[in-house]
């Protein structure tokens, strides 16, 4: 560790008119609102300098979260309370600093990540979806063809109740450097298998490690 | 209710951050606590419309008021548009998400002729009748602003409401009387013959235009009594105590301009002959040192911008500039912040100058010696010479710098083959002097010179509002003789559409009888004009012949001094008979000196708070 480098992992939440913030222009926001803030970034050494700001866990566009990860650091020690409470003064609506904390585990300790999806959808139509054998969706390879894969022993589904005419589905996917596969994908299949067009809600609300444990 | 719908849709366009606001700095009110709305609708796409100054400090001055509420509105992306409409979304604030429509007032600026039609696509959009005749309530109220106001009588059918000049009083004064008038009950007829009392305030609906048999313009008069024959145009006398905003929204996406932007003076000493700006934001006046260190301080806080630009005419011009960059280069260095210059002139360009913004970044030189040779450069006064340009040069490239952009323009009243053969010569004579410089002393590697022709446009308000354009095949044919004069791959040479020209020249210069013109252009398509990839010459061209108008009649036409012009009832302080005294000593080949040297008596009065008006 450098000399004045001070790491903080800074847990946000993302939501309301925020959630169309792509990733490239939540580093931008991010950066200008530690200006604003007055926390004083630290820069990298190299040869084209810039503010140490990484989001380990990438979000999609229009899905909200209470738990995301940002990593930055600082040229002083300033304590973690009063690093949310200086961002928090800064932040544009829709994003807020939850905690700030010293970072303990590394990236790629990122394993798995659990959403909350909302479907204009019937619960029978869903069980029938997912107790399918396999549940092939298309990817692109680096070879520009697609290929089939089975992403069915990836799923785990928590939870599933239907209220007031929406399917609430709970579920726990691979997330991380390793294999990531996006909610978008799931009910992308799902909408393949019914004909359905559906308009979804999601939100992450969890990121963890192989334990199982919080990523913290 | 309307979030949801447009929360629907977000999802399938591209960049949708740009349509649902929340950005820092935005200003969101209750509106049940406020009294008058302002839509303020920039006609092209949020990220054009938000690097604009004007917006930001207007948006800003309205907000400051806690009983007005100020939204922005832009031209949607093509993709999001279509997706709008498919769905039945009006045109909306980006604060409130509320259809425009219900507004009290709907404004407009005009930057540029080319965003015409999207201010017809916007107002369709929007939901509200194109024409003001045809808007009988007192609200919305649709008004405009910015140079192309000066003359707006090609758009004269669609607003209730100019407004000449800068806006910064007169906008306030308008939404004050509206206030007034809508708690007592008015409607729209006595609100406006109010408003026309208003100096700034130019209401199209109150003058009738005739025409003479052979075209031209016979007259404009009042059709309303105690409305003025002539409006005048506003002016800030003192820049050191009108508002100016210490934070700006700050986008999420990346924008043509994405930094803090410091305003440091209004008009120009100079007088170049074909420059409209250089006319109609006349009297030249700058704001103290202080004022721009504060206000620079301040934006760079509020918005945790990383770059600061300093916006100007000729920022050089300012009376204290040395003392000014000082300044700011320490403050900026300071804070890791880059300052850049862009409006930095040739014939004051200095080392000490290049000194300092080369401590912040370096990037290419961008020279405009707009002709070719001294005689034109005479012809239109723009009195910068070859030596200059070439001094300026050789401190650049031993300064480090290794390309130079030339600007020139192609078509310019008196222009010869002779004058297309002198910028080949410029560019070709700057190549020369960069390898003249020793190697070890002259930035690394090889050199470009790019030479970018912009078509001349004759504009109103200048001493070549009398002269016609030049024509399509003037125009290629010295296209072509500049490409044949160039001898080296080293430089290049670009230049615009010459549909674009020929349809600005006819906008900027046309009469309300462009107005059906415009209209029926966009009702087949036309929209996105400025856009490359959206501009249809050929729908234009047809829309003209279907409609029995000659675009060149107003574009390329030689026009009298004694011609009534469709914008001489407007009031910009410089005189007619100054535009047609210039014109003389242009066709001459003679200089005219700057404001700084000698005042020439353009017209405009020392009360206006002018640096070196009134003989000072």
């Amino acid at each position: 560790m450098e000399e004045n480098r001070f790491d903080r992992r800074i847990t946000f939440s993302k939501s309301g008119r925020a959630v169309y913030i792509s990733h490239l222009d939540l580093m931008r926001t991010m950066q200008r609102a530690f200006k604003r803030a007055g926390l004083p970034i630290w820069y990298t050494q190299g040869f084209n300098p810039h503010a140490y700001i990484m989001f380990p866990l990438a979000l999609s566009l229009g899905i909200s979260s209470n738990v995301e990860i940002m990593d930055a650091s600082l040229t002083e020690d300033i304590p973690c309370d009063e690093v949310t409470k200086m961002l928090n003064s800064a932040l544009p609506t829709g994003l807020k600093i939850i905690k700030t904390a010293i970072p303990v585990k590394k990236h790629t300790a990122i394993k798995k990540a659990e959403y909350e999806i909302i479907l204009n959808a019937g619960e029978s139509d869903f069980n029938e979806f997912i107790s399918r054998e396999k549940i092939e969706i298309k990817k692109k390879t680096k070879k520009s063809y697609e290929k089939l894969i089975d992403i069915k022993p990836d799923i785990e589904v928590l939870g599933l109740r239907c209220t007031g005419g929406e399917l609430f589905i709970s579920v726990r996917l691979p997330a991380g450097c390793g294999l990531n596969i996006n909610p978008s994908v799931l009910i992308e299949a799902f909408s393949e298998f019914t004909g359905e067009i559906y308009t979804a809600k999601v939100s992450r609300t969890r990121i963890l490690d192989q334990n199982g444990e919080e990523y913290c | 209710m309307y979030r949801e719908k447009i929360e629907k849709i977000l999802p399938s366009v591209q960049k949708p951050a740009r349509y649902i606001g929340g950005e820092h700095g935005s200003v969101v009110k209750d509106k049940n606590k406020v009294s008058v709305r302002f839509a303020f609708c920039f006609p092209d796409t949020y990220d054009v419309g938000m690097s604009h100054l004007g917006m930001k400090i207007l948006y800003g001055l309205k907000n400051s008021v806690d009983d007005y509420w100020c939204e922005r509105v832009f031209q949607p992306e093509p993709d999001y548009e279509q997706k709008m409409r498919e769905e039945g979304i009006l045109l909306y604030g980006l604060e409130s998400l509320e259809p425009i429509k219900d507004f009290d007032f709907i404004g407009f600026t005009l930057q540029y002729e080319l965003s015409y039609t999207n201010v017809l696509n916007m107002l369709d959009l929007a939901g509200v009748p194109l024409h003001a005749r045809d808007r009988k309530d007192l609200s919305p109220i649709v008004v405009a602003g910015g140079p192309c106001v000066c003359n707006p009588e090609p758009l004269a059918d669609f607003f209730d409401i100019f407004i000449l000049g800068e806006g910064e009083k007169v906008n306030l004064e308008l939404m004050e009387l509206y206030k007034t008038m809508k708690e007592k009950g008015a409607g729209k007829e006595e609100f406006l013959l109010n408003a026309a009392k208003i100096e700034g305030v130019y209401v199209p609906g109150f003058y009738d235009f005739e025409y003479n048999c052979d075209g031209t313009v016979k007259s404009c008069t009042p059709n309303r009594n105690g409305v003025p024959e002539r409006v005048r145009k506003r002016v800030i006398e003192d820049l050191d105590s009108v508002y100016y905003p210490d934070d700006f929204v700050v986008p999420f996406t990346k924008i043509v301009h994405d930094r803090a932007v410091v305003e440091v003076l209004r008009g120009c000493i100079r007088g170049c002959r074909f420059c409209q700006a250089g006319f109609i934001y006349r009297p030249f006046r700058e704001k103290s040192v202080d004022t721009i260190k504060r206000n620079t301080k301040d934006l760079c806080k509020s918005t945790g911008y990383e770059e600061v630009s300093l916006s100007s005419l000729s920022t050089s011009d300012h009376t204290r500039v040395n003392e000014l960059l000082a300044e700011l280069v320490d403050y900026t260095k300071d804070e890791q912040i880059s300052l850049s210059l862009p409006s930095l002139r040739v014939d004051n360009f200095s080392e000490e100058v290049l000194n300092k913004i080369s401590t912040v970044r370096k990037s290419g030189l961008t020279f405009a010696p707009e002709a070719g040779t001294q005689r034109l450069r005479n012809v239109i006064n723009k009195n910068v010479s070859e030596e200059e340009i070439m001094r300026s040069c050789k401190i650049a490239f031993e300064g480090g710098y290794t390309s130079v952009k030339l600007y020139f323009m192609l078509g310019l009243p008196t222009e010869t083959m002779e004058d297309i053969e002198g910028m080949a010569d410029t560019a070709h004579k700057i190549i020369d002097l960069f390898y003249s410089i020793p190697k070890e002393k002259r930035g690394k590697g090889s050199v470009s010179v790019s030479i970018s022709c912009a078509t001349f446009v004759p504009k109103p308000f200048t001493p070549f509002e009398f002269e016609p354009q030049a024509t399509r095949q003037e125009v290629t044919e010295k296209q072509e003789h500049l490409i044949s004069c160039l001898k080296t791959r080293k430089i290049k040479a670009s230049w615009h559409d010459y549909n674009v020209s020929l349809l600005e020249a006819a906008l900027a210069r046309g009469d309300r009888r462009l107005g059906a013109v415009i209209e029926k252009a966009w009702r087949r398509g036309c929209k996105m004009d400025s856009w490359d990839e959206y501009f249809k010459p050929d729908i234009w061209w047809k829309t003209f012949e279907d409609l029995n108008i000659d675009p060149e009649f107003y574009a390329c036409r030689k026009r009298d001094y004694s011609e009534v012009f469709a914008w001489d009832h407007l009031d910009y302080m410089v005189s007619k008979s100054f535009f047609i005294r210039e014109n003389k000593l242009a066709h001459e080949a003679k200089t005219t000196p700057n404001c700084k040297e000698k005042c020439s008596g353009c017209g405009v009065k020392k009360e206006c708070g002018g640096v070196y008006c009134g003989g000072k």
